[in-house]
């Protein structure tokens, strides 16, 4: 407090522009501060142009070297660029510590250290909080929520391109009992896991297909069942890979995953500039496109594991892509963007892993 | 101005008219402690020091750009930034559950992005006027909802539906709206940027875009059939084929990226001229944009080089480098005073106090 003051001996003192509230015309203008805190700018032939305890006044924070403000509500702003006189000058009577971020922004070695801390963070960040944060989002997720997510779902799934299935109930209660059976041997099954149901569509223009939602809802098309023609494990094997998608919570971590990252990047887009930020989002889709097809190996391995357990072919999946590779003719690996593992690859893993399962057992 | 000799400035019209330049006096020696300090926070705090250093940036890019000896203001109050901040990341997050658990829902949201955007462009357009100032002047902004919808919805779908060929016109609607709709010290802007004008900035890039479409779809066919990949073994895991995949994807997609950001710098370049060149401020001080397009594109791809290369270290000095050369080329041919004005909006608190949202992420959306 005394420190501030008794250094400078004549009235403190700083030159700078006087403006009226509102308005552009400037005038030369002198800003004093006496030790009792009372402001006063004065013009140059010492006429008073305004007055006020230190504390009814504003001063804007230091930023570089850019000119400051003090505004004297109603009455004007005095504008300086002596930003280290008026440092000086107002240091004693503003309560808190000033400049703060300033002294921290200063050039100084110790901005090296910054710079290794934010590269140190951001690589962390990426790494480690944004599957933490993924994991707690999904923890928090209240079940009532994917449930009602799936069921309206499917509901406008129903509505815009299934038609009820028209396979004879005898298959249908064929494949429910198997699908019931795998499902019971889920590591979940022992908890109070995800209701699983296995529900049977005509997949109109999606074709062959079965996919999961995440409250367990697994839905397998006619088309699919007509496929695999008799090869009742085959299908199974397919359903196995979709309870492990609900088991490994994979579509709303994927969606917690896309969101959080993009957020990060949208947040500091302000200063990487326009440019950078488009590609760093653009890199990062890639990058989910890669954990898409980390995930679907994933339930490939789940499928395996649990044909096994379950007493049934755990390379009932490789028949699967095999038959869709001979039908479909999906046979170079085209799919380097696409959100599966090329289809020759998975074959050969699903393949291995199965030897895998069998030999450790 | 009281004293003037000649008494009537209000009527008749002083022809005396002095070129201002705009100056740039930042540094990326003084800026990159600003920056760094931005990141570190922002990513320590999880973004919410993002406002903050939001306006810290921009107090540092707008307090060192002076005009006629007085320099630009910003006076944005950062917790406003933030609740706007979280109200469209609630939105943000809200739009994609609709879309991943909702997809058939996905056209009707479009379509209701469609109409949302113009009024965030405009909330946003409005906020960043009222929080400049100029010479202790406030700007404002008073475009509305059509105007916005018009410019970029309209126009947007003009760009695309026309393969760029009414780009112009599209142009013509934007420049319109974000100048002429400003407002300093109550007094108008008047922005019209000619059509044949703009038609004459836009061959360059055209040409640049067709030429540069054709040689990249050449590459990447030559690197297609050029490189010869055998079939793959089924049995084998390898990620060879894969990478060719990458060289022919990369191949195409990146020349093909460059050449359209190549153009787009170019038009941009070209149509600021324009549009800064036909707008008048209070019907006397006229605007003067003299870019360089091929310039401007050489500053803006070798400033994304070098942040890339430099995994975002020289980003401030590309930052301060673009200001400087924006600041060069621009200038004001003013006649009459520039202390002649006052803030049509007195109080400074209903200026912004209605704003509570800052949506800088939708700016440049088109």
């Amino acid at each position: 407090m005394w420190k501030g003051s008794t250094l400078v001996s004549e009235p403190a003192a700083v030159s700078g522009l006087w403006r009226k509230a509102g308005e552009a015309r400037a005038v030369d203008a002198l800003l004093t501060i006496a030790t009792d805190g009372a402001t006063a700018v004065t013009d140059k032939a010492g006429v008073q142009l305004a007055a006020s305890p230190f504390s009814a006044v504003t001063v804007s924070d230091r930023v570089g070297s850019v000119a400051r403000q003090l505004t004297y509500p109603r009455s004007g702003v005095f504008e300086t660029t002596d930003n280290d006189r008026i440092d000086a000058l107002i240091a004693p009577h503003s309560g808190k510590r000033p400049g703060l971020i300033h002294q921290l922004e200063r050039f100084h070695p110790r901005l090296l250290v910054f710079v290794a801390a934010t590269v140190i963070l951001c690589a962390a960040l990426y790494r480690y909080a944004v599957p933490v944060l993924v994991e707690v989002a999904v923890a928090v997720t209240p079940p009532s929520v994917t449930a009602l997510m799936s069921k309206s779902a499917l509901a406008s799934l129903d509505q815009a391109i299934f038609e009820p299935s028209k396979l004879s109930p005898e298959r249908q209660k064929l494949l429910s009992d198997g699908f019931a059976g795998l499902v019971a041997l889920t590591p979940q099954a022992k908890y109070e896991g995800p209701a699983y149901t296995l529900n049977f569509r005509a997949g109109g223009a999606i074709g062959p297909n079965a996919f999961a939602l995440p409250d367990g809802t697994v839905v397998l098309t006619d088309e699919l069942v007509e496929l695999a023609g008799k090869d009742d494990e085959m299908i199974l094997g397919v359903l196995g890979h979709e309870i492990g998608h609900v088991d490994h919570e994979h579509s709303l971590r994927q969606l917690y995953r896309a969101a959080g990252v993009t957020a990060l990047i949208m947040l500091i887009g302000g200063d990487i500039g326009s440019g950078t930020e488009d590609l760093l989002i653009q890199g990062s889709a890639l990058m989910s496109l890669s954990y898409s097809r980390g995930a679907e190996a994933e339930a490939d391995r789940f499928s395996v594991e649990l044909m096994h357990k379950a007493g049934r072919d755990p390379t009932a999946i490789a028949r699967f892509f095999e038959l869709l590779r001979d039908k479909y003719g999906d046979k170079d690996e085209t799919d380097f963007l696409s959100t599966h593992p090329a289809t020759p690859e998975r074959i050969a893993e699903t393949l291995r892993y199965a030897r895998e399962v069998g030999v450790s057992k | 101005m009281n004293d003037m000799p000649a008494a009537q400035p209000q009527t008749a019209p002083n022809y005396a008219m002095r070129r201002e330049p705009f100056t740039f006096t930042g540094t990326t020696r003084e800026y990159f402690g600003i920056w760094i300090v931005n990141v570190l926070l922002t990513i320590l705090t999880l973004g919410i020091y993002s406002a903050w250093a939001k306006v810290r940036r921009q107090r540092y890019f707008y307090g060192n750009t002076h005009l006629a000896g007085a320099s630009f203001d910003y006076h944005a109050l950062p917790w406003r930034i933030l609740v706007g901040r979280i109200i469209v990341l609630v939105l943000l997050v809200a739009y994609n559950l609709t879309l991943q658990f909702l997809p058939v829902l996905g056209l009707f949201i479009f379509i209701a992005l469609m109409f949302a955007i113009p009024w965030f462009i405009m909330r946003g357009l409005r906020f960043n006027a009222r929080v400049t100032s100029y010479r202790n002047v406030r700007f404002d902004f008073t475009g509305g909802y059509w105007g916005a919808f018009l410019a970029y919805i309209v126009g947007g779908m003009l760009i695309y539906g026309s393969l760029g060929l009414l780009a112009p016109l599209a142009s013509r609607w934007i420049w319109n709206y974000m100048l002429g709709n400003l407002r300093y010290g109550g007094r108008s802007i008047d922005c019209d940027p000619r059509l044949d004008r703009l038609y004459g900035q836009w061959w360059l890039p055209a040409f640049v875009f067709v030429g540069g479409t054709v040689l990249a779809g050449a590459l990447a066919f030559g690197l297609l059939f050029g490189l010869d990949f055998k079939p793959v073994d089924p049995a084998s895991a390898s990620g060879w084929s894969i990478g060719v995949m990458m060289i022919t994807l990369y191949g195409a997609m990146i020349p093909l990226l460059l050449v359209f950001m190549l153009s787009s710098l170019l038009y941009r370049a070209g149509t600021r001229n324009v549009a800064m060149n036909e707008t008048v401020i209070d019907g006397r001080h006229m605007l003067a944009s003299s870019i360089g397009r091929r310039r401007f594109a050489w500053i803006s791809v070798s400033n994304l080089l070098a942040t890339i290369f430099t995994l975002g270290l020289a980003r401030p000095w590309a930052a301060i480098r673009m200001a400087s050369y924006m600041a060069t080329v621009t200038a004001l041919d003013s006649t009459g005073s520039l202390d002649a004005y006052a803030s049509a909006l007195q109080n400074e608190g209903t200026a912004t106090g209605s704003e509570f949202l800052d949506v800088e992420g939708f700016d440049l959306g088109f």
